[in-house]
């Protein structure tokens, strides 16, 4: 399958990358490429211009500063689950990263690339000639959602491994760009659009993760569900976060909606309980109702919301040792 | 726009003339004639075209050829050292880690990058690190069997 035609840009610098950015706002940017390049050889995005920003110096790296680990976009997901700092301080991150793709998709995936993936749907990720069978979909430059038979609205989801983790862990990423850098939480860096998936300006690029000590702290795991170990996407991905000492938690969900999601209201009822298997059950429940998925997957939505409470039950069990049902 | 790039295959430099949109598999197989890599799925899931990039398993379908500029490069066909055939091709032979032989340049590629990272990998090391290759005719217990015997081999050599 041929890659669609593109003009090559190089960069060696951030605020380069960014310029091209700026002139050239259907620029895409390159980086491990095991999503674009797919998408690309199936003809959903067809950018004029690819960024190739590998060749940037600096930005492939873990370090621990003040208590807080900074890890860089570029950084391999390979690495970081390598990575004995991480194991042992941020576990969810190390088992996220080794739960994506293959072990060659951890080699050639980085970690600003993972966050930055785009939204997955079965009317979407398809070749062309599947597609043909139907008008295009307004996410792949057509005008209707064939998930809700709507106009112009996309409901595709993220299916990220990484950002749940992330976001179980209360990090935030630096964009960078030619006019200076700026750190947002991980949760403000999604939309909750489909077509859209970042709220980032057209010039910036995510060039570091920053996960604070108070993480490290605590005790988190992820876990995949999915059809197979390798290669698929999660049909529900969580990940979960607790501080031993405050009982405060933190649980995040992947593959159910237009943006990785917090539980937040699993969090405030678990805030500072012990939890018990009465407290449990009511907390999978609530878990179950911390998104609305739809159906754009091949995986019923209401067998998603089952699986989004019987993976917190197994979050909580592998992050604290602990059996409560 | 072509441009004029010089890869470096199996230690030797080769002068290729590219179009942007030209992924390494396609300047590998279509003009360089090596066409021990394999095309399967052509979209990353199936790692039939596997290489080595930097002693790393590498899907060379989901790699433009001019981000491979600078790069080691290493495929099937560099594993024979003066005719000699890699310890792992050798395994794979031995232990009949192969039928059609469709997936087998990537098989021993990935498993070569695996043994590059670790000498004796577990079993359960080479079954995730491998679940990117896929074959339809031996079931992998051959193939794994096979890493698993390079690896010994590779320990007692040294």
């Amino acid at each position: 399958m041929r890659l669609p035609k593109f003009l090559y840009e190089e960069p060696s610098t951030i605020e380069e990358a960014s310029s091209i950015l700026l002139e050239k706002p259907a620029a895409k940017i390159l980086a491990g490429g095991t999503d674009l390049l797919v998408n690309m050889k199936h003809r959903v995005e067809e950018p004029t211009v690819v960024i190739n920003i590998k060749r940037i110096p600096g930005l492939n790296y873990i370090a621990q500063e003040n208590g807080a680990i900074r890890i860089g976009a570029l950084t391999s997901l390979k690495t970081i689950s390598g990575s004995a700092l991480i194991a042992e301080k941020l576990p969810a991150l190390a088992m996220a990263a080794s739960s994506v793709g293959s072990y060659h998709h951890q080699t050639m995936g980085t970690l600003g690339g993972n966050l930055c993936q785009q939204n997955r749907c079965k009317y979407f990720n398809q070749s062309r000639w599947w597609r043909s069978a139907r008008p295009l979909c307004f996410k792949a430059g057509g005008e209707i959602c064939h998930v809700m038979k709507r106009k112009e609205v996309c409901h595709a989801s993220y299916c990220g491994d990484v950002a749940p983790a992330l976001l179980a862990l209360d990090a935030r990423v630096r964009l960078g760009s030619k006019t200076g850098d700026r750190q947002v939480f991980l949760n403000d860096l999604f939309s909750g659009e489909g077509k859209n998936p970042l709220l980032r300006e057209k010039h910036e690029i995510l060039i570091e993760v920053i996960i604070p000590e108070e993480a490290s702290l605590g005790l988190s795991s992820y876990i995949k569900f999915a059809n197979r170990e390798s290669i698929d996407f999660p049909i529900v991905g969580g990940a979960f976060w607790t501080s031993p000492e405050t009982k405060a938690c933190r649980v995040a969900f992947t593959a159910v909606e237009r943006k990785p999601v917090r539980g937040e209201k699993v969090e405030s009822f678990l805030n500072g309980k012990e939890i018990s298997r009465e407290i449990m059950e009511e907390a999978m429940i609530l878990a179950s109702k911390a998104a609305v998925p739809v159906r754009n997957s091949i995986y019923d939505p209401a067998y998603k919301r089952t699986v989004m409470k019987l993976l917190l039950q197994q979050l909580v069990k592998q992050t604290t040792g602990r059996r409560v049902s | 726009m072509k441009k004029a790039i010089a890869l470096n295959i199996n230690g030797d430099s080769y002068d290729v003339l590219v179009n942007p949109n030209n992924t390494l598999l396609e300047v590998l197989r279509d003009k360089l004639g090596l066409i021990g890599t394999k095309r399967g799925c052509d979209l990353g899931a199936c790692g039939a075209c596997t290489v080595l990039v930097n002693g790393e398993a590498f899907l060379s379908c989901l790699m433009l050829a001019l981000d491979a500029v600078g790069k080691e490069i290493v495929t099937i066909e560099g594993l024979v050292h003066d005719g000699e055939l890699d310890p792992l091709q050798k395994a794979f032979m031995e232990n009949g880690g192969l039928q059609c032989g469709f997936c087998t340049p990537g098989m021993i590629v990935s498993a070569k990058a695996i043994l590059n990272e670790d000498d004796h990998p577990t079993e359960s090391v080479i079954r995730k690190k491998m679940a990117g290759n896929l074959c339809r005719c031996t079931g992998y217990k051959k193939i794994v069997e096979s890493v698993l015997s390079a690896s010994q081999t590779a320990g007692k050599e040294r």
